[in-house]
């Protein structure tokens, strides 16, 4: 990270900002990521009541951008959250709106209600991947037609029906004078889980017997060592589709969007008018009671992931800090599990989503999985053969109004040295744990090691021609004196995977120079690799770098127990 | 787990660290082994592929399946190799991290940000890549450097006629900037004796030779045995004068530990040197290492040639699959910013299950300091078109020109001519690094193809297709990038640079826009240092040989917008996306053609134009790739060039 970067182009007082929030912030206890979201939040599953309206989001240069959303009504009932997590909410204006978690086939009903501003007008949701029914053609509640679909007036409602036909990840937004109501935050995510997973993919929960599921090559291994380690389950589902290829460990959902501020304060100066306030006071529709808020030119300052910029996205779900941002943007994993990677478009950008560690093969866009024309399998059965065709890319652009669903995994394989920095002439038995390869070259075989899924063929094989500590030698690599580097914040103090690699290797204190923020503390060490948009200007946050579209996916030995809910 | 709190916190107490640093002390180094576990014998060719390297333990005692097998994977004997080797060889490079200035099409001298060749630079000037054999990389200069070389000592120079390139090939070294040869140590013996064939020698004072020192022990005297001359036949006449060190701190009965070493007397497998503690009877005897070539460098070399000398593109790195990639980055700092401490980093965008250590992100690794040098080592990703960028604060370093290419070459193209690719790439599957199993990996993308089409050998591929679908005659590496003239100048005059107004304004194919694009020589830009440097070394023209096939290796590193080109004329067919083969599952080819491809900053793309058809792109035609987003076919304020360039069949 550049400090020299801050000192050029942070002026004062947003530094001071930032340091004052330090310490309102310190409380608070970091979590990790999942893909929260509602089932409902009425009596019946499937069943949503929402509501439009304003509320101001908390940005990391201090700002408070007045902004509009979706939320929970207080009309519906308590919500059904899933998974569950601490803090859980569903507020009445949140950034994105709630999402929707529904299962295939599920009958879906969302009732909003209108709660903008009254010059804001009309308000609506489109859900593009879906046949929708709306109250405009029944009785109650009344409905506006409008341009794309049936709106609600203002303090009115409407509803909508449709059947979640399609597995995956869907986009839902306003599509009501879009182009001022997307960016002003009314976009929310529907995840449809598939009603036919496939067996090989397992079940729900982790158990020590698991025989289902990943990894392929030892089915159940990776069940069982999250069970070995009381990691809880987290997951929405065992696989993104109704296919074998889409079986996965952990997910995360990713809305990418802009915000104009110049839009935003536009939007907040009219609503607060008097004039405009007065014209309204006599109902919509009367002259005056509108908005004119320009929407062109578009010079966007905010690049937001789930509605937060760097650093806050790595903050926790539902902090209380961002009580209208609930939903962040903080993955981990383990070598070895596949990752579902869920990410929509919300803004009118495109995004180009660059995945450090990896590749993501694509499994499907708009829940439409795409397989190949070999590809025979049967859900229902379960039989036939099943073949993705889906891209593998390291950049995943993102498209407005689009949604895609991809695989990340992160093993080690290939790097020609031992990521554990296993050192068989040590005293310390982590440094001489055994490394047996399945048939993909993995050690699966040993669930409840620290090593589960280790690259056997670089098993003890030195990285360090002379390494300081308890590591092998003999290796290609010398690194040079340590005054020389600059330390990151996520570097782990050493090149090897883990709290144990990384204490043989630097010493317990770990104490490296100059400057060790430690986000990647003494318990963890995991690789961090930085997911961005790789529109390098869109790392920012209102000019300032670092910030927007920007997080951190940690790869942590099985030593660290990920807890999505801590 | 994470803590962003501690983060926000960080980010202020960098900042004040930074300002409280004193200055580090310069620690350039260059490594380029010339053996390695992996390639225990020097590599200095690509030999054939006919299957994988064979790997044994490195003991008798086992190789990782339970507790306390010692060993790791290594090559087998040569003689069990096929065909009578181990795959890939070692390749190096080095990079200076720091800026310079590019001409513009319209002119205009643009300061940059920028990385340039510290080895290769003979190749580099000629568009090719600067990655080299170890043999090649691990030269000293034999003369001496010139600030501004290759150029100056090309005799390049801006005359009243406007630049002159000199004459290329003049400067035709290859090897690494400021590698020297290491000091040779001296020291007299006091003991010297042997055991077997260990020579065991005790010095008058503590030793500084290391294991695997390089020495030669020397002196008069005749040998004990025979009473012979040392040197005449018969007493160690003809035989090779150096050793290694094999075991350092060896107690004795004379002195202190630390004034013995000891050596084997081997001068080749099974046959030793006898006799040789008879030179003890000298008084004169010596020991000396050798000076060797372990890396050190004259830092004067470096700054002489590594100040100003920034490219755009960033030097041109490819190399092969099975290779161990060293690539050097020395950070040389930036003249024109002297108010900056720049870190800079490589990121070799989309490498396979990287290490933070090595990729180059200086939030989760290291980030390397002015006056230091960090080598990167890579084995060879799965081949493909990648690329590669600095990764500190990258939305200005980007920007600013630190953007390069790099590729990797594929087995396939080290098929023996003839020999069907089909079987080759079965082979591929006997070992578990190389193998791409559809059915346990979900990143597979080159799975045996579904129809065995029978191809054979023997020419060059972008992919281990096993097919020959990817089959070219000639490759050009083409890079999209956008210089935003505002932001650079800002970025040189020391005044706060602004993120969200950044709209570039030169749309750049390998650092130039057209009509320099198509300016076939090196291109030239006399820098505030008053040295003409080749700024821009590749031109973007596409030559095709009439019936033949061209690879483009596209990627694009803008920083503020989607870019597309077109091609006018001869459709992109287009075989590969983001480094990897277009491949279901089952094997089937995705491959498509099209007539224009828009890529993301970020992003890259393997099109073939395929010329094969000579009544259709009969020799002396001429094609164009440009971009239809008709604004980007400027230069700034000329409405005229951008990104364009020409595909001429010759």
């Amino acid at each position: 990270m550049s400090a020299q970067m801050m000192k050029k182009v942070m002026p004062m007082n947003r530094l001071l900002s930032l340091m004052m929030m330090v310490g309102a912030l310190l409380s608070t206890v970091p979590a990790l990521a999942a893909a929260p979201g509602i089932t409902s939040n009425t009596s019946t599953t499937g069943s949503f009541t929402l509501t439009a309206q304003a509320a101001y989001l908390n940005q990391p240069d201090g700002n408070q951008v007045y902004a509009w959303g979706y939320g929970c009504s207080v009309i519906g009932s308590t919500p059904s959250f899933k998974p569950t997590l601490p803090n859980q909410t569903c507020n009445t204006m949140q950034v994105p709106g709630p999402t929707l978690i529904v299962t295939e086939g599920t009958s879906v009903t969302v009732t909003l209600a209108n709660n903008l501003p009254t010059a804001a007008g009309n308000t609506s949701i489109l859900f593009p991947d879906f046949s929708v029914t709306a109250s405009c053609n029944a009785s109650t509640p009344t409905g506006v037609q409008g341009l794309l679909t049936c709106e609600a007036a203002p303090g009115g409602s409407v509803t909508y029906t449709f059947t979640a036909t399609t597995p995956g990840t869907h986009a839902y937004y306003s599509g009501t004078q879009s182009d001022l109501q997307i960016d002003m935050g009314l976009y929310g995510a529907i995840i449809v889980l598939p009603s036919n997973v496939p067996t090989v993919c397992g079940s729900l929960g982790v158990s020590s017997s698991s025989t289902n599921g990943l990894p392929v090559t030892n089915p159940g291994g990776n069940a069982k060592a999250r069970a070995a380690w009381g990691e809880k389950e987290f997951r929405l589902a065992a696989a993104a589709y109704d296919h074998p290829g889409s079986c996965y460990d952990r997910e995360y959902l990713f809305q990418f969007a802009e915000m104009d501020l110049n839009i935003h304060r536009t939007a907040l100066a009219q609503v607060s008018d008097p004039k405009r306030i007065a014209a309204c006071a006599s109902g919509a529709g009367t002259p005056g009671c509108s908005l004119q808020v320009p929407t062109e030119p578009y010079h966007p300052n905010y690049f937001v992931i789930n509605g937060r910029s760097m650093p806050d996205d790595m903050d926790p779900n539902f902090d209380s800090v961002y009580p209208h941002q609930p939903y962040n943007g903080n993955p981990h994993m383990h070598p070895g599990e596949e990752v579902l990677v869920r990410v929509i478009g919300q803004g009118r950008w495109q995004h180009p989503f660059h995945e450090h560690g990896n590749h993501v093969r694509i499994l499907g866009r708009d829940g439409n999985l795409i397989k190949s024309v070999s590809d025979t399998y049967s859900p229902t059965a379960g039989t036939g053969t099943a073949a993705l065709a889906g891209p593998l890319l390291f950049t995943t652009t993102t498209t407005p109004g689009q949604a895609f669903d991809g695989i990340f995994y992160w093993t080690g394989r290939g790097l020609n040295w031992d990521a554990y920095g296993h050192n068989p002439g040590s005293p310390d038995l982590a440094a001489n744990l055994p490394c047996v390869p399945d048939a993909n070259g993995y050690n699966t075989g040993a669930p409840t090691a620290i090593n589960y899924f280790e690259w056997c063929q670089d098993h003890n094989k030195p990285l360090q021609a002379m390494p300081f500590g308890d590591v092998p030698s003999g290796g290609p690599a010398t690194l040079p004196d340590a005054n020389i580097f600059t330390n990151g914040a996520w570097y782990s103090g050493s090149p090897y995977l883990g709290p144990d690699a990384t204490n043989r290797a630097t010493g317990p204190t770990s104490a490296f120079q100059p400057s060790n923020t430690q986000a990647n503390p003494g318990t963890e060490r995991g690789y961090a690799f930085m997911w961005h948009s790789h529109n390098e200007r869109e790392i920012t946050t209102n000019n300032v770098f670092p910030g927007g579209m920007f997080m951190m996916m940690l790869v942590d030995s099985r030593e660290f127990v990920i807890d999505e809910s801590n | 787990m994470i803590n962003t709190q501690l983060v926000r916190l960080g980010l202020p107490t960098i900042l004040l660290a930074v300002l409280s640093l004193p200055a580090a002390a310069q620690s350039f180094r260059v490594q380029c082994p010339t053996s390695t576990i992996t390639h225990p014998n020097p590599a200095n060719s690509e030999p054939t592929y006919t299957a994988p390297t064979k790997l044994t333990c490195s003991v008798a005692n086992g190789c990782g399946g339970s507790a306390g097998n010692v060993g790791y994977m290594v090559p087998a004997p040569s003689t069990t190799q096929l065909p009578n080797t181990v795959q890939g060889a070692i390749k190096c490079q080095q990079i200076s991290g720091g800026d310079g200035y590019a001409t513009m099409a319209d002119g205009t001298q643009t300061y940059m940000f920028s990385f340039g060749p510290l080895s290769g630079l003979a190749d580099i000037a000629k568009g090719l890549p600067g990655t080299q054999f170890p043999n090649v990389f691990n030269m000293p200069y034999p003369g001496t450097l010139l600030p501004g070389d290759p150029a100056t000592t090309n005799g390049a120079s801006d005359n009243s006629g406007g630049y002159s390139v000199g004459t290329p090939g003049t400067f035709a070294f290859n090897g690494a900037i400021g590698l020297v040869n290491d000091l040779a140590y001296l020291d007299s013996i006091y003991d010297i004796s042997e055991a077997g064939s260990t020579v065991t020698v005790i010095l008058n004072a503590p030793s500084f030779f290391k294991m695997n020192d390089p020495i030669v022990i020397s002196g008069t005297g005749t040998c004990y045995d025979n009473g012979l001359p040392v040197g005449t036949v018969g007493c160690l006449a003809g035989t090779p004068a150096n050793w290694v060190v094999s075991a350092v701190n060896v107690p004795n009965s004379i002195f202190s530990a630390d004034q013995a070493f000891q050596f084997v007397a081997q001068i080749s497998p099974g046959s030793f040197v006898i006799g040789l503690p008879d030179v003890n009877a000298s008084s004169t005897a010596v020991v000396a290492s050798l000076p060797g070539i372990t890396g050190h460098v004259d830092p004067r070399q470096i700054i002489d040639i590594g100040v100003m000398n920034g490219n755009i593109p960033a030097p041109l790195m490819a190399f092969d699959e099975d290779d161990e990639f060293f690539l050097t980055l020395s950070n040389v700092g930036m003249i024109m910013r002297p108010d900056l401490f720049e870190q800079h980093t490589v990121h070799f965008h989309g490498y396979p299950n990287a290490s933070s250590l090595y990729d180059g992100v200086p939030d989760a690794s290291v980030a390397i300091n002015i006056g230091g040098s960090f080598t990167y080592y890579y084995l060879a990703p799965d081949a493909g078109t990648y690329f590669w960028h600095c990764h500190i604060t990258p939305p200005e370093h980007l920007q600013m020109g630190m953007v390069g290419q790099l590729y990797v070459r594929p087995r396939q193209n080290r098929v023996p001519s003839g020999a069907p690719l089909y079987a080759a790439l079965q082979a591929q599957q006997t070992d578990l690094r190389t193998a791409c199993n559809s059915a346990a990996d979900i990143l597979c993308s080159n799975p045996l193809p579904a129809v065995n089409t029978g191809a054979v050998g023997g020419g060059q591929y972008a992919y281990n297709d096993g097919d020959g679908s990817t089959a070219y005659d000639v490759e050009y590496p083409l890079q999209m990038h956008g210089f935003d003239p505002n932001f650079h100048f800002v970025g040189m005059t020391f005044n706060p640079e602004a993120f969200v107004d950044m709209k570039d304004k030169y749309f750049l194919l390998n650092g130039r826009s057209y009509p320099d694009t198509v300016n076939p020589s090196v291109q030239l830009t006399q820098s505030s240092d008053g040295r003409v440097h080749y700024s821009q070394p590749l031109p973007s023209i596409i030559n095709i040989p009439a019936g033949k096939k061209a690879l483009l290796r596209i990627s694009d590193l803008s920083v503020t917008e989607y870019s597309t080109l077109a091609s006018l004329g001869i459709p992109m067919h287009v075989i590969g996306y983001n480094a990897k083969l277009l491949r279901d599952q089952a094997g089937n080819n995705m491959d498509y053609y099209t007539n224009s491809i828009t890529l993301a900053g970020g992003e890259s793309l393997d099109v073939i134009l395929d010329a094969s058809n000579k009544t259709m792109y009969p020799s002396g035609s001429v094609f164009y790739l440009y971009t239809p987003q008709l604004d980007h076919l400027s230069n700034d304020a000329e409405n005229f060039g951008g990104l364009m360039t020409e595909v001429r069949i010759n």
